[in-house]
């Protein structure tokens, strides 16, 4: 390639360029720099002392919450998406069908918003519990807490994991489960032996995608469980609003994003095994 | 069950089909069909696309919901069982091997379904890949195999559970011309070593009359023709099976039966038909159907003897090797005739046909023009 050509092909991706650096990379690095910022300027490491002072027992809530979300997450679009591409009762294939992506088009808000009238003592599900004679109305409980986070998660989530599962599973070759019952395994071990494997990198994909936004979420755990422990995000809206703390909060936004990093770097990891195996 | 040293097998089994229906959504693709397998036979299941030949096959393995009728293995009823039960292993088109599975895992798989020990699994698969000439490729991954070889792993997979029934889908149409001569003798070899009971599923004729016992011609969700290789391609009981079968020349003919001896006429020629010969011909309007190879050219005015003699003119000449293929016309038709004399284009010729090598049917019957 000339040097002409070169400036040429410079210039047709300046504008993309220059969008990404203004809008991602900009803020992004003035966050970084905010957090090992010291208060009297100068690099240091005490936004993050700070932060780990306060919130380390957030850190740990936030890892196990995202990560449990994503495992029953993981397991409920298995069974939609298994069911999908398995069933063979045509009327509860075609309702699940019909409705499984519904919540895909609820934002995270109101999904919250949803949970908490269904979720709370004398809530939905607990009344409904209560009518049909299953529970006394003494033994309502709330899930408003970090059940209901994992639920509301799970709740959203499962669509776009099921969508993206259901999809893989009907790429693959019909004949290769076909041929396990034919063989005599029954319909589930088709979808856990034969199926399943050979979707796992979009399960892997779906669910690293579902991490990353898990993590990011403000509107659930605020508007779910309001008490400690809480996620990460409302304790950095929290240093923001409450006391204009950006240093802390952008070592928390540090953490998060390592946080999500570790999750990258898994799948890439097992990308990258897998094409070198094959 | 213990797995030798020996590839064994049990016995096949025998199928009753009795009037099967199968649709799909709301079109009929199956009408009634009634078929028989003998324990051990080997059945080719023949038939252009569409004509319901894969409906067959997938509903006898149980992939196809059954409308009515009955498919009996053994006596017992298997048309309301679901495909894990039934006791067929199938080879399919596109091999449907497990790619996230070594050769190994492959055949085993339906071993381990059946509980059997992952020593005698080892030992059943090395006996199968040693039959199917891929010894030690146990751990060799199944994406990095030729198609020839996941051929033959799957079908190593579909014996591995020693089925009683072997259903073959296509299972060479993926392969390349010599492999696919190749697998067609292994096949039969393996069967008739086996005595499995063996439908196979093609749309290629020659591949179904080398390996099979016996033919089942279908068109249109129903049997046209059941019978040997022979009786089939020498004896089509229609239009449409002589057709299928390569007979693709096509000659309007009209057969008189009075009083007198019987009588063909094609055009001027005309045929009388010894009183000794005893033929089978309807009377009237009938076409006349042969293949390409049964024919030869002669002079215009040659004496018959035994043979219809039509005239005809040559339209065109081509040369694929070894004799030269005609296009002759003849009563206004264009018919292909291969012979070993080269003639000259527009040349007027006589076209020789042996009445026995003519199939002639009724010309309300034979629906298929030429």
């Amino acid at each position: 390639m000339s040097i002409s050509q070169r400036q040429l092909a410079l210039l047709l991706i300046a504008p993309g360029l220059a969008l990404v650096a203004a809008l991602f990379l900009y803020p992004l690095s003035f966050s970084l720099i905010s957090a090992f910022t010291g208060p009297k300027g100068g690099v240091s490491l005490d936004a993050f002392r700070k932060a780990w002072e306060l919130y380390s027992g957030d850190v740990l809530f936030t890892v196990v919450i995202v990560l449990a979300s994503c495992s029953f997450t993981g397991l409920a679009a298995i069974i939609i998406a298994g069911t999908l591409t398995l069933g063979e009762n045509r009327w509860i294939v075609g309702t699940l069908k019909a409705l499984y992506r519904w919540p895909l088009f609820i934002p995270f808000i109101v999904a919250a918003q949803c949970m908490r009238t269904f979720l709370a003592k004398n809530g939905l599900m607990n009344n409904s519990f209560v009518a049909m004679g299953l529970m006394e109305p003494l033994q309502a409980v709330s899930f408003l807490d970090w059940r209901g986070i994992i639920a509301t998660f799970v709740w959203k989530q499962t669509p776009f994991v099921a969508l993206l599962l259901a999809g893989a599973l009907a790429a693959i070759d019909r004949a290769t489960l076909e041929a396990g019952r034919n063989l005599g395994a029954s319909r589930l071990r088709v979808l856990v032996e034969l199926a399943l494997p050979q979707v796992m990198p979009q399960l892997l994909v779906a669910l690293v995608l579902s991490f990353v936004t898990m993590l990011s979420v403000l509107s659930v755990p605020m508007m779910v469980a309001g008490s400690q422990p809480t996620l990460l995000t409302v304790d950095m809206a929290f240093r923001i609003n409450a006391y204009g703390d950006y240093a802390t909060a952008n070592a928390l936004g540090v953490i998060t994003y390592l946080l999500s990093a570790g999750a990258a770097i898994i799948y890439l990891k097992r990308g990258m095994a897998k094409e070198s195996a094959s | 069950m213990r797995a030798g040293s020996q590839v064994m097998s049990g016995v096949g089994a025998a199928i009753e089909v009795r009037g099967l229906h199968v649709a799909y959504g709301g079109t009929k693709v199956l009408h009634g069909v009634d078929l028989d397998f003998a324990p051990g036979s080997f059945t080719a299941l023949l038939g252009s696309s569409g004509c319901g030949k894969t409906t067959l096959l997938r509903s006898l393995s149980g992939f196809v919901p059954v409308l009515s009728g009955s498919i009996a293995v053994g006596g017992k009823d298997v048309a309301g069982l679901p495909p894990e039960k039934r006791g067929m292993a199938m080879v399919f088109q596109s091999y449907a091997l497990w790619p996230h599975m070594t050769v190994l895992q492959n055949i085993g798989y339906g071993l381990k379904l059946r509980g059997v020990s992952k020593r005698d699994i080892a030992a059943k698969v090395s006996s199968l890949l040693a039959m199917l000439g891929l010894s030690g490729y146990e751990d060799r991954k199944v994406t990095a195999m030729s198609g020839g070889q996941r051929q033959r792993v799957a079908l190593g997979r579909a014996l591995a559970v020693d089925p009683g029934i072997l259903l073959l889908d296509e299972p060479l149409s993926n392969l390349d011309a010599k492999i696919r001569m190749t697998m067609r003798h292994e096949i039969r070899a393996i069967q008739q070593r086996l005595g499995v009971t063996t439908i196979h599923v093609t749309h290629d004729r020659e591949e179904a009359m080398t390996m099979a016992d016996r033919l089942v011609i279908m068109n249109a969700g129903r049997i046209a023709q059941i019978g040997t290789p022979e009786e089939v391609y020498d004896r089509p009981n229609s239009a449409f099976v002589a057709n299928f079968m390569g007979a693709e020349n096509v000659l309007p003919v009209r057969v008189e039966s009075g009083e007198g001896p019987a009588t063909i006429a094609a055009g001027e020629a005309r045929y009388v038909i010894p009183r000794e010969r005893d033929l089978a011909l309807p009377a009237g309007e009938a076409l006349a159907y042969f293949r390409d190879d049964v024919a030869s050219l002669d002079a215009p005015d040659a004496a018959p003897g035994e043979d219809l003699v039509v005239p005809g003119r040559i339209a065109a000449r081509s040369y694929p090797g070894g004799l030269y293929r005609y296009r002759i016309e003849v009563a206004g038709r264009q018919l292909t005739v291969d012979h070993a004399i080269r003639h000259e284009p527009g040349a007027a010729v006589g076209l020789r046909i042996p009445l026995s090598r003519l199939h002639i049917f009724p010309a309300a019957q034979a629906s298929i023009p030429a």
